[in-house]
């Protein structure tokens, strides 16, 4: 065999087995190619939260001056309008300007994917990631209570948030951390009386906080509550 | 082909494509935005298919791409056949990406796509260039 041959030979074998490790590996540790398309709005809620503190269920700079506390429940129609539509605006305006901190209070009634679709959230909040999970299940909610909150879709949506593992989001559905963070949303929704979603509360952080009745679901349904907290 | 005019031809190459590599391993690690065309830019950057073991899929390319270009540096045997083995375990390793942004993640990067397009012309150049050996 000729010495050009040869090396041809070479080069195109450890080429192939070379890439072939790189795909191998690739397909083992993204665990096969199960198809999970990008769920919708990964772009821009990674963009809208990215860079902003996040602690358990607490959006936004612990230090800030007001506090939104949101009770919502994943499955309800009208919690998926205000993250679309008022969240990102207040988020923007308030939340990375350190003035208000949100702070998420799950409730669960509107049926049993409620409270998987919650739990799922609730354990990526031990990642540092829960509003990510939160706001892609509001950005692909599907009709109460028809199956939607498959292990396929919270898979996709664990894989679509930067420094999330799916996995690990998912084995610590049921844990003692999440049982607290349920267990601690309930006893403030009952406190507060809160008995439909999504109903929001205001107030100086620290003190107690007023539940604000709002006429829209944008922005503007919150901002003068917080604006006159924000001079308080 | 001359050997010297391929070897001028896997460094620019390569070059451009290491600059390319390093733009997108940047943005990576900084969680910042990256210009895109595709719109498809972020959320393959974002997927769990942007790192293999922790690390950045678009440093390996970076890696690659240096290697390539260290390769047309050297007029030896064992340069030559690690150029063109280089080049083509990126261009298969790149073939199954297009595959995943495609088929899997429903997302294309033009940045990626025209990494691919640099490996392909890298896969006919450095084999070339052996045939000239």
């Amino acid at each position: 065999m000729s010495r050009r041959r040869l090396l041809l030979i070479v080069a195109a074998a450890a080429g192939v087995a070379a890439g072939g490790v790189l795909v191998g590996a690739m397909v083992l540790t993204t665990g096969g190619s199960s198809k999970t398309a990008a769920p919708v709005g990964s772009e821009h809620v990674a963009a809208m939260l990215r860079g902003i503190p996040q602690e358990g269920t607490v959006l936004g700079s612990r230090k800030a001056p007001v506090t939104l506390v949101e009770f919502a429940d994943p499955q309800c129609p009208y919690c998926a309008d205000w993250a679309r539509v008022a969240l990102p605006v207040l988020v923007r305006d308030y939340v990375r300007a350190g003035k208000v901190q949100i702070v998420y209070s799950g409730m669960h009634f509107v049926g049993p994917e409620s409270e998987t679709a919650l739990r799922t959230a609730l354990s990526a909040a031990a990642q540092g990631r829960f509003w990510n999970v939160l706001e892609l299940l509001y950005e692909n909610q599907g009709t109460e209570n028809t199956g939607w909150v498959t292990d396929s879709l919270l898979r996709s949506i664990g894989g679509a948030v930067p420094g999330l593992s799916a996995q690990k989001m998912l084995d610590g559905r049921n844990s003692a951390a999440v049982e607290q963070l349920l267990a601690a949303a309930d006893a403030l929704a009952q406190q507060a009386g809160v008995n439909s979603t999504p109903t929001f509360a205001v107030g100086r952080t620290g003190s107690t906080l007023r539940i604000v009745h709002v006429s829209s679901l944008g922005a503007t349904g919150l901002e003068p509550a917080i604006d006159a907290a924000l001079k308080e | 082909m001359s050997e010297s005019r391929l070897r001028t031809a896997i460094a620019v190459l390569s070059i451009v494509g290491a600059g390319i590599a390093a733009y997108l391993t940047v943005a990576h690690l900084t969680h910042t935005s990256v210009a895109c065309v595709t719109g498809g830019c972020e959320t393959v950057q974002n997927s769990r298919y942007s790192e293999l073991f922790g690390i950045p899929v678009a440093a390996i390319g970076l890696a690659g791409y240096v290697l390539l270009a260290a390769s047309a540096g050297f007029r030896s045997d064992l340069a030559r056949t690690a150029g063109a083995a280089a080049a083509l375990a990126g261009f298969v390793f790149a073939v199954y990406l297009i595959y995943v942004q495609i088929g899997v993640i429903g997302a294309v990067c033009q940045w990626c796509i025209t990494s691919d397009v640099l490996l392909a012309l890298l896969v006919a150049a450095t084999f070339l260039r052996l045939r000239e050996a």
